[in-house]
Parts: C-alpha cells; structure tokens; sequence
C-alpha cells in the first residue's frame, strides 16, 4: 500500500497529495475484519441479520446482542469494532429520544440516519479523535414505510433495499442482487435473510458462529423485535439445507 | 418576600386583553379573534391580527402579552420551517402544539402568554390546542380563551355541538356569536372579528366589520313606578 | 523506541484496522494476577488469586463489593480499578434512588465498557488498563460478565482473566457444560481447580493467596448469608474447608491441564503481537 511511511496516512485530519484521507480508509479495514451485517427492505418491512462470529465456547449463547433498539419502530446492525458500534447507537438513540421531547413523534429514519451521519462525520475532522471503526446499518419502518440505511466511517449515508456490510459483503450483494425486493413478503425476506448469513460464513477460515436476526413491519405492528423463536429455527433450518444444495 | 404574578405586565406593556376562540369541525377548523390591543385603558391598535400564522395549514391564536406572544410565534414558525425542510413534509398540528408548549413552560415565570394552536394535518386531520398559562398542552374540540372569554363559557357549553360542518356555515356564526357575545361584555375586547378557516385545501380569511357584529339584548332602562 | 508508527497514539488507526493502543491495553490485564468466574444455575462466583510483594507486605485486594447483588474481580492497573468500581457504585445507587430497584447486571457492565470505549477513541486519553470479570444476580437470575479495556463485554458461563489465564480457560472450556447444575461447593471447586492451573509451578492456593467471590444462596459452611444471596467475599479461614475439597493436583485434572500452552511469565514483558482471540477488539 502506498499509503504506509508516507506520514500522510497518522491522522484523520490529514490529507494526502492525492486527497485521500488513509485514517478514513483504516477505519473501513476494520469494518472488513469483522463478522458480516445484512439488511433487507421489503414491501411490508425490514429485517436485519448478522453474523455473529463466537470467539469462545464459553461465551452464553443468544446473549451479547449485535443487533440493538433504536427506538421503537428502529432497529441497528453494526459490523466493525463493537465498542465503536454501541457508542453510535447510543448515540441514535438520544437522536431519537430528543426529537421526540421536541417534536412529540416519532423520528423518520432518514432524520436519523442524517443526524448519526453528521456525528460520524465529525470524528473524520480532527486528529484529536479517531474515525468510528464500524459501519452502521439502520432499518425501520416509520411514516414513510419501510426504511434502510447504511452510514460509513466516513460519515455519508445511502438508502438500499438490501444492504450488506461486514467480511462476506461482497458475496451478500450478490445474493442480496438476486432478489426481488418489491415482492418479498417479509416472512419470505426472513428466510432470505438467514440463507444468506449462513452463505457467506466461511466455514474453513472462521470460527463459529450464531445468526441474529431482527424485524420490523406489518406482523410485528411496527415495532422493532428479535425474528420469533419458531421463525427463527425454520429460517435456520433452510438455511442449512440451502447450503448443502449450494455445495 | 416577592411573590411572581405572572399576570402582571410591566407598565406601559402592550396586552392583548383579548377574547380569542377555535373550533374543531369535520373538514378543519375555525380560528378567531376580536382585534383589540391595548395598553392600560388606551387602545394602542383597534384592528390587531391576533390570529397568527406559523405554517401553511397551522395557524395560533394568541392572548397575554403581545411582545412575549409574537416571539414565541416566530420562534415556533421558525423550528416549524426547520423541521419541513429537514423532514421534507409539513408538520403536525401536534408538532407545532408541542413545541409551543416547551417554549411557553419552560419559560412560564417569564411569559405571559395563552396560546390557542390549531389546524389541519395529514395525520390527525383537523385538531385543536389549548396551552394556557402555565405551560400545560391539552387537546380539546373547540377552546376559549383571553379575558373575555370568561363570559362566554356558558354560551359555549350550552350551544357547541359535535359533528358541525364548514357548509352549514353554523361553526363560523357560533364563533361570531360567541366573540361577539365575549366583546360586549369584556372591556379590553373589541374592535372586529376576524376569523380564518383552515382546511385541506387552504385557509380562508373572514372579517366581520365593528359595525357589522351580530346584534344581541342591548339592555333596556327599566324605572321602578313609584 | 516504538514497535511501529502506528502504535503510540490511541486515535490512530493501523494500516490494518487495527488499535494498537488498545491491543497493549489488553497485555496490561495480563499482567495482573488471574481471576476466574464460573456460573451455575444458582450462583455466580468469582475466585482470584492475590500477590504480595514480600513477606512484609499485606496480598493485594482483587475483588470489590459494587452493591448488594454485584461483585467483580480485577486483573491488571489497580487504580484504573478503582476509578471505574467507583463509577459502579455510583451507577448502582443512583438506580437504588431514582428507579428504586438494584441495577441490572448488564446495564452495570455496559456502562463502563461505554466509558472505556471513549478512551480509546479520543486523543489524550489511554484506555483503561484493567479487566473485571463481574458477577451479580437480577430479575433474570445469576450472571458472569467479563470487562474488557477495548469498551468490550461479553457474558460467559466461565471465564478467566490475567496472567496464565489461558490455562484456566483450558479447564472451564473442558468442563463448562457441567456448571449450570453444580451446587454451589463444586462450583468453587471446578473454579478452585482452574486457577490453580495458573499458578507457577512451585506455587500453590493458600488461604492468604485466594479470594471467593459468591452471590447465590448460602453454602453448608458459611453463616450469616442474607436470604437473597448477597454479594460476599470468602478470605482466609473461611475457605480452608474449599482448599482442603480440592483434588490433588498430581492425580485427577492435572495431566490435562498440563497439556495447556504454558503462557509467558506473568512479568515478563508483552510479547509479540497476540493471537489470543478473545484480547481481539473486532468481533
């Protein structure tokens, strides 16, 4: 990599002659260390799902959660330096908890998405901070309908219909690319979802894993939760199956 | 010790002694106002607008201190804009209520004002607030208030009915009526009636000249036969 | 001087992602002594072992009372420690005063790995030096929690912390599955065994060199237990009974435990870059 000895690549609040900010760039490398994220938004709503990699056996399963309530209606996926990622959320969550002190309704996803942005942002200015080493994917449905967000450590934000982050991002778009959005339902989005997680682990090179996955939309009456526990193990259980076939 | 009489204005302040009024109907609502300002007993403006825009379909009635009560309309009319542009959609009447709200308890030892909000939205359609003078926020069909409006509540309980509608025009004479009523009796109220409908499809201005009010029993002399 | 350029500031990212800051962090927890957590279905324990500098000096203190229902042990800078046990404290009353209920075990632990993330993100600042593991009981029953100085916390039915900790974690990773229904005299004995396995190998568990840490309902040998099981910690006399439970160590676990990596000595200096997953600040 070019970037290394230059001196140009040791703060954020440096560019380099060719305007690259490399702190920026860094942070990204994080991101792409760690366990994938994956949004999918279809007609009657959202689901999340990520690839939780398990460093120990004694870990308690289905506790330390990566997938986190925003707000009511809004949930939060991060890949990337976990710390990183629940200090962001913490953050959309007083976002979300000062427009509605303000406002006395509920936050769009696209105001909360534009506000945790313009923090993200601010961390890429100055050296005496350094950039958040995770990207954030955001999901809800609010008045506008389904809503999904990924925001980068560089702080911009894009609106997808199915969103991936994390190391298997590459491989989740181009499943994710396969799908038709507009008619999925979301149960069908579900099983779409754990599919994929399951698709992109890398069994060879990673360690274990456990899927998590949340929702939002019609069956859930527009309140961000964990996908139900019988949902949940036939999501699973096609999965597996999906990936023998694939194999 | 000081006691804080949050009635009290400061000498020569401006005071909207005031009969003010709203009324929720099935396709809106209808504001209202007499048009007297005054300053002790002297009548510093006999055609004031006391019914104040702060966004397309959202309008405020405003009673208490006239300085304190157009800065409060501005600053909302302000966060108002802010938060369409932010949010690429009109406001709620709620919305616009609450911010109202915030402003007048968070600063209620300082203000004096008592705000009526209402308006149509998308959400709700037509709705009515009332945020008086302590700061509270109450949701209410149809809402009094100003000095002159103490007179008036009976009326007004005894004659509002439920389910009226812009056509039947009985929403805009009961406002007349009602306002009328207020200003005959109340001594810093008077002037003329202004009225606006605000609905969907836009806001209607109504005037009602001083000499064209509704006329009531004027009172009659009655001597004793000795 | 520095191992590369990118590892003496905490606001700098490496080529690689990485914090290097934070990595050494992780390598000033390993300096300290080892604590081991264990959970049963009933219990949660924490059990450490303490150093002393010489035969003139008292052991150190490894483990801290935060409120009625919440213990930890700490592994690494001591006054590190006690800023954010203080923190703790402060968390836990003010739940007791505000909301009128002890403070759920998870809060507690994700707000000083909050406070700990800050430090590694803002310049000027250096992360915290200290691991915890935190036990503590709540409406949904007993909890092991580890703290990490890279804003991180997990929930483990076991785990350990500190120097040689990965032979510890050798043994609970073994015997984990059969804790959640130990009553609470094996539990301490599995935790008893496993932080034996980090000792040197001339030394050995004393009464002045181990600490217990319990919540859950009282054990045959203890008195005056309060009905819920409050936090308590078990020093000298009192855990002679345990000691003398435990196997010795040249028949039954030790061959297995034997087989563990042997980790650098404990004050030696950080080595070169570490594998061990779980000091790794990405998931």
């Amino acid at each position: 990599m070019t970037s290394i000895g230059t001196g140009y690549d040791l703060s954020a609040s440096t560019y380099s002659p060719d305007g690259r900010i490399f702190q920026v760039e860094y942070a990204n490398k994080a991101v792409e260390n760690s366990g994938t994220a994956i949004g999918l938004r279809v007609k009657d709503g959202v689901v999340l799902a990520v690839e939780k990699l398990i460093h120990s056996k004694l870990l308690v399963s289905e506790s330390n959660r990566r997938i986190q309530t925003i707000d009511k209606h809004v949930g939060l996926a991060t890949a990337g330096l976990l710390a990183d990622g629940r200090h962001l959320s913490n953050r959309a969550r007083d976002e979300a908890a000062s427009y509605r002190e303000h406002y006395r309704s509920a936050p769009t996803l696209q105001f909360l998405v534009d506000r945790v942005g313009l923090y993200v942002q601010a961390y890429t200015l100055y050296s005496s901070v350094r950039p958040f080493g995770c990207s954030t994917i955001l999901g809800a449905v609010d008045e506008t309908g389904p809503a999904l967000f990924i925001v980068e450590p560089s702080g911009v934000s894009y609106g997808y219909h199915g969103a991936a982050v994390g190391k298997g991002r590459q491989l989740a778009k181009t499943e994710l690319e396969k799908l038709k959005f507009s008619e999925l339902s979301l149960r069908e989005a579900v099983m779409e979802a754990a599919r994929i997680i399951y698709l992109v682990h890398d069994d060879a090179k990673e360690k274990d894993f456990e899927l998590e996955m949340t929702w939002v939309g019609s069956e859930t009456n527009g309140v961000h939760l964990p996908v139900p526990q019988d949902l949940f193990n036939e999501a699973a259980r096609k999965a597996k199956e999906a990936l023998e076939n694939f194999e | 010790m000081e006691t804080i009489d949050i009635n009290r204005l400061k000498s020569g302040e401006v005071n909207l002694g005031t009969s003010i009024m709203a009324v929720q109907f099935k396709d809106g609502v209808v504001v209202g106002a007499d048009s007297r300002t005054t300053t002790g007993s002297y009548i510093a403006n006999r055609v004031t607008d006391k019914l104040t825009h702060v966004h397309d379909r959202i309008y405020c009635c405003r009673s208490g201190s006239a300085a304190d009560t157009q800065a409060i309309a501005d600053i909302v009319h302000y966060y108002l804009q802010i938060q369409t542009q932010t949010r690429g959609a009109p406001p709620s009447v709620h919305t616009a209520a609450n911010v109202f709200q915030e402003l007048c308890y968070t600063n209620k030892d300082a203000l004096s004002a008592g705000i009526i909000v209402a308006g149509w939205d998308k959400e709700s359609g037509p709705s009515v607030y009332n945020i008086p003078l302590g700061g509270g926020l109450f949701r209410q069909p149809w809402a009094i208030g100003g000095s002159g409006s103490t007179y008036v509540y009976g009326y007004c309980d005894a004659t509002y009915q439920e389910g009226w509608s812009r056509d039947q025009t009985i929403c805009v004479d009961h406002i007349m009526d009602a306002l009328a009523l207020a200003m005959s009796r109340d001594g810093s109220s008077g002037g003329v009636i202004r009225m606006c409908v605000i609905t969907e499809d836009g806001v209607e201005r109504l005037f009602v000249p001083g000499n064209e009010l509704p006329k009531f029993w004027q009172g009659k002399e009655c001597w004793a036969r000795l | 001087m520095f191992r590369n350029t990118y590892d003496s500031d905490n606001t700098v990212f490496s080529p690689q992602g990485r914090l290097h800051q934070v990595e050494y962090a992780l390598e000033a927890v390993k300096q300290g002594s080892a604590a081991v957590g264990l959970r049963s279905k009933t219990h949660a324990i924490l059990l450490a072992l303490k150093r002393s500098t010489g035969e003139l000096a008292s052991y150190q203190q490894k483990m801290h009372r935060i409120d009625d229902h919440v213990g930890i042990a700490i592994a690494g800078l001591t006054s590190d420690a006690r800023v954010l046990s203080n923190f703790m404290r402060q968390q836990a009353m003010s739940s007791r005063m505000v909301f009128n209920r002890p403070v759920p075990v998870n809060r507690l632990v994700s707000a000083i790995a909050d406070k700990a993330q800050v430090n590694t993100q803002e310049y000027g600042r250096r992360p915290y030096g200290v691991g915890f593991l935190v036990v503590g009981q709540d409406k949904t029953g007993p909890h092991l929690y580890e703290f990490s100085p890279s804003g991180n916390s997990y929930e483990y039915y076991a785990m350990s912390i500190g120097a040689r900790s990965q032979s510890a974690k050798t043994y609970l990773e073994k015997h984990y599955e059969s804790f959640a229904d130990c009553s609470l005299e094996e539990l301490i004995k599995h935790g008893l065994h496993s932080l034996r396995e980090t000792l040197q190998q001339d030394k050995e568990l004393t009464i002045n060199n181990t600490s217990i840490g319990i919540v859950g309902p009282a054990s045959v040998h203890e008195k005056n237990v309060s009905a819920e099981g409050n936090f308590r910690i078990l020093e000298g006399e009192e855990i002679e009974v345990y000691l003398k439970s435990m196997t010795p160590k040249d028949t039954g676990e030790a061959p297995a435990a034997a087989a563990a990596p042997a980790e650098e000595d404990a004050t030696a200096p950080p080595a070169a870059p570490i594998v061990d997953e779980d000091v790794q600040m990405a998931d």
